[in-house]
């Protein structure tokens, strides 16, 4: 009887110990991150000179905090429901490889660079926030890099979108997707995404 | 005679924007053919002339010099968003604004030094553009102008009462004032170098790219960086 207890109680903790970690802060998260990240480019420099290391290094440690699937939805916009489900998941892949690419080749830009974390406006049952970050250059002007990141239904949040001074992520390439789409179609997107990433 | 011009450049610009049917949509580019156009002349030139005279100086001078000449300059500007931040009545700005240059002009030893930024006084990074656009002025047609490159309406107005304010007008000597001006236009160039290996890599159509990251920024730093009101 008394050995029952112990286990439910036992398991009380374990799953309670659970939710706990699955709760970090958006904001800490994104610190993790970053230092992670940063840890790593300054221990083995090299890295950056190596793109398929580099591409690694993305794929297994900033990948996974990013939700492509929203970003693409949200870069398509109301041309999302214009695009049959196989045109979705392919242009999900391609925008991802883009993505991907382009933070590997812009990543060396702030290897040196100091990250400052602003302090985070958010009441505990959010679940849509933007963590603001400024990464301060040499000559003094900070760059601002805002993330608007989401929590899912696991608990854990992920990033849809990324304002670097000012500029949206999801919007400049929403108006690129739209133009395209306007005058030559969904198909031709594809195509223009898959020349892009070849 | 200058000024003349520029007041009229200012005023026909004022007038253009106020129409209605140019404030229509933010995404508005009526004028896309012409500066389609402007814009792959600019790369051209851009190609053969600005980019490989950037590439030189970048990677002949040193970088102590460098950074001494990327100092001088923004102090330049930063005097000339005081006029931008004053327009604004934005007074912790333009307070900043005097303090960096009073203090980077003397103990920085004409800007060449830029000491006000360790002790933690940021640029208020105003203009005229963004001062109209504080006061609700619409930015009218996206604009890409020959050598100077992506603009719009309402900033080519500020940009023509910002070079009244421009420092290296007041250069009395013309050869002196030339040369100055074309190492600006240089240290600006090289300034850019990451900014354009980030978006030949991005971007689908640098065009489009260009328009709707010059739009964006433009918006968020009259903003001052807050959020847009939904």
């Amino acid at each position: 009887m008394q050995k029952w207890w112990i286990q439910l109680v036992a398991a009380w903790v374990a799953s309670a110990a659970l939710v706990v970690s699955a709760q970090v802060t958006p904001d800490a998260q994104v610190k993790a991150v970053a230092t992670d990240v940063t840890g790593i480019l300054k221990s083995d420099p090299s890295i950056l000179n190596n793109q398929a290391k580099l591409r690694d290094l993305i794929e297994a440690k900033l990948v996974p905090n990013f939700n492509f699937a929203r970003m693409t939805q949200l870069a398509m916009g109301r041309n999302w429901s214009k695009a049959s489900p196989e045109q979705q998941a392919t242009l999900t892949k391609e925008f991802r490889t883009l993505l991907v690419r382009t933070y590997s080749s812009s990543l060396s830009n702030f290897k040196n660079n100091v990250i400052d974390y602003r302090p985070l406006r958010m009441q505990p049952a959010d679940t849509d926030v933007t963590v603001k970050t400024v990464v301060q250059q040499a000559n003094g002007q900070g760059i601002p890099i805002d993330y608007s990141m989401e929590k899912g239904a696991d608990g854990s949040w992920k990033a849809y979108d990324v304002a670097v001074a000012g500029v949206s992520l999801v919007t400049n390439y929403r108006d690129e997707f739209n133009s395209v789409i306007s005058s030559q179609g969904v198909d031709a997107l594809i195509k223009q995404l898959q020349a892009k990433n070849k | 005679m200058k000024k003349v011009f520029s007041l009229t450049a200012v005023a026909t610009a004022l007038l253009l924007s106020g129409c209605a049917s140019f404030k229509a949509a933010p995404e508005g580019d009526p004028l896309e053919p012409v500066n389609r156009g402007i814009f792959s002349f600019n790369n051209t030139f851009d190609h053969y002339l600005f980019k490989p005279i950037a590439k030189g100086y970048d990677a002949v001078v040193p970088t102590p010099v460098k950074t001494g000449v990327s100092n001088v300059f923004q102090n330049m500007s930063d005097a000339q968003s005081i006029v931008g931040g004053a327009l604004q009545l934005k007074g912790a700005k333009v307070g900043d604004d005097m303090g960096r240059v009073l203090i980077n002009s003397t103990v920085g030893l004409g800007g060449i030094f830029d000491l006000a930024t360790p002790l933690g006084i940021e640029r208020g990074n105003e203009d005229v553009g963004q001062a109209l656009g504080y006061w609700g002025i619409g930015a009218g047609p996206y604009l890409v102008l020959p050598f100077l490159g992506p603009s719009n309406v309402r900033d080519l107005a500020g940009r023509a009462v910002d070079g009244q304010a421009d420092p290296l007008s007041f250069v009395s000597s013309v050869p002196v004032r030339n040369s100055l001006t074309g190492l600006r236009v240089i240290d600006t160039r090289v300034s850019l170098f990451p900014i354009e290996a980030l978006a030949n890599q991005a971007a689908l159509d640098r065009y489009t790219f260009t328009r709707s990251a010059y739009t964006q920024r433009r918006e968020s730093l009259i903003r001052d960086g807050k959020a847009p009101k939904e």
